[in-house]
Formats: structure tokens, sequence, C-alpha cells
């Protein structure tokens, strides 16, 4: 099984959590940016709802901390919370160990990295405007453009079927 | 105003075989039709629409 590994710690100390993961194994992991509080400073608040109070309450009071986040073998997540747990001593931070049930990874489909758009040129009379220039084509896999660089006109085409050669 | 044919080249991947090749570009005033050199796949596109700018001096016609 693997766990997901959410490491909390204050922005200053984001540098030194890093280099506790890395040194311990980590492959690979992302960030987020955010702000908080922890419970013993949130005890005993009470804030008005209007939006302008929530807003100035988070930006007056709240801490600015790093989310690390890391999917890990569960037989590693002992040794890696040890490395950060080490590194981290006397700091403040919170680790959260998840376990995943499932992750599904889905990849780039081949054929969309192919269906790149072509762009042409072709300097010939518009056949709008009758000016000799520019007229740029644009072919998607599913559409072209050809428009003239003097007037704009543009005429639009559609993909209307493919044929494949018996070789 | 009638459209001469263009032909016109263009090196990519193929999208059927994948190889990076030449592909010859026809485009007419209603059809355009792209096969590639390699394998001969073609794709064929019909005229849709048109959007002409407005001119100046007949500012209803577009």
């Amino acid at each position: 099984m693997k766990v997901h590994l959410r490491v909390f710690v204050e922005v200053e100390n984001l540098g030194k959590a890093m280099n506790a993961l890395t040194d311990a194994g980590i492959t690979g992991f992302y960030l987020l940016e955010y702000k908080g509080m922890s419970p013993q400073d949130w005890k005993g608040f009470s804030i008005k709802e209007d939006p302008k109070s929530a807003i100035s309450l988070i930006r007056d009071y709240a801490n600015d901390a790093m989310l690390i986040c890391c999917v890990v073998e569960e037989e590693k997540t002992d040794e890696i919370v040890e490395s950060v747990m080490k590194a981290m001593e006397g700091e403040k931070y919170t680790i959260l160990e998840v376990p995943i049930r499932r992750i599904i990874v889905n990849y780039k489909a081949e054929d969309k990295e192919r269906a790149e758009t072509w762009l042409l040129e072709k300097e010939v009379p518009c056949f709008y405007c009758g000016e000799k220039a520019v007229q740029r084509i644009r072919i998607d896999l599913n559409k072209a453009k050809i428009w003239c660089t003097n007037c704009g006109a543009a005429r639009y085409y559609l993909i209307k079927g493919v044929e494949k050669e018996e070789k | 105003m009638a459209v001469k044919k263009w032909k016109l080249e263009k090196s990519a991947s193929c999208y059927n075989c994948g190889d990076a090749t030449i592909h010859d570009v026809e485009v007419d005033e209603y059809s355009i039709k792209i096969r590639c050199r390699d394998c001969g796949f073609s794709r064929y596109y019909t005229f849709h629409m048109v959007d002409l700018p407005v001119k100046s001096d007949t500012d209803d016609e577009k």
C-alpha cells in the first residue's frame, strides 16, 4: 500500500523539510502555500461574519505556511517521517499519513500530442480584397482557417473525412 | 472571385503513421486535402463559412 504523506511546515522551514524528505528518498512531491491557524491560536476566536472581517482576520492573524505532499511506499514511511522529525527538531510542524486506497494515473493520449496546429503561408491575390498579400493558413485536426493579412477576410473549413490508402 | 488551387508542403509528424514526413496540402476554394507522402493517409476538409470584413465604403455589406 502507498501512503499520502503531508508535512505542514512554516514557510521559513520549507528548505529544511524538503532536504530531509529528499535525503530520505522521496521520488516526487507537490507544494501548497497556505495561510492557517493552529487549534491553540484559534481557540476562543469568534469572528464577524461579513466577508471583510473574515478576510482581514486571515490577513492579520493567520500564519504563512507550506504543505509538502508526497506519495510514498508504506514500508518507507517511518524512515521518511523520522528523517523529517530529526531535521525539524524544535520547529513547528505537523505530519499526516493518509493511506491511499487506489491511484489512477491517466497519461495524455499520443494522438492529442500529435495533433498540433500547422501554420502555412501563401502570397497570392486575396479572394476578397484582390490585393496580393500573405494568406495565412491554420490547419487543426478537425478544422482549418485561411485569412488575408491585408483585409482580414477569412474562410473556414471543417473536417469531412479521412482516407487510408491500401499499400 | 474564383480561387486557384494552391499546392503547399508541410513537414510534420503524420497523424496516421507517426513518422516525420512531408505532407502535400492542396487548398481549393471549397476543399482542403492533406496527404502524407509516406503512408498516403489523407484528411479532407470542406468549406464551412466565410467571414468578411466590413468595407468602409459599403458599411452595410458584410
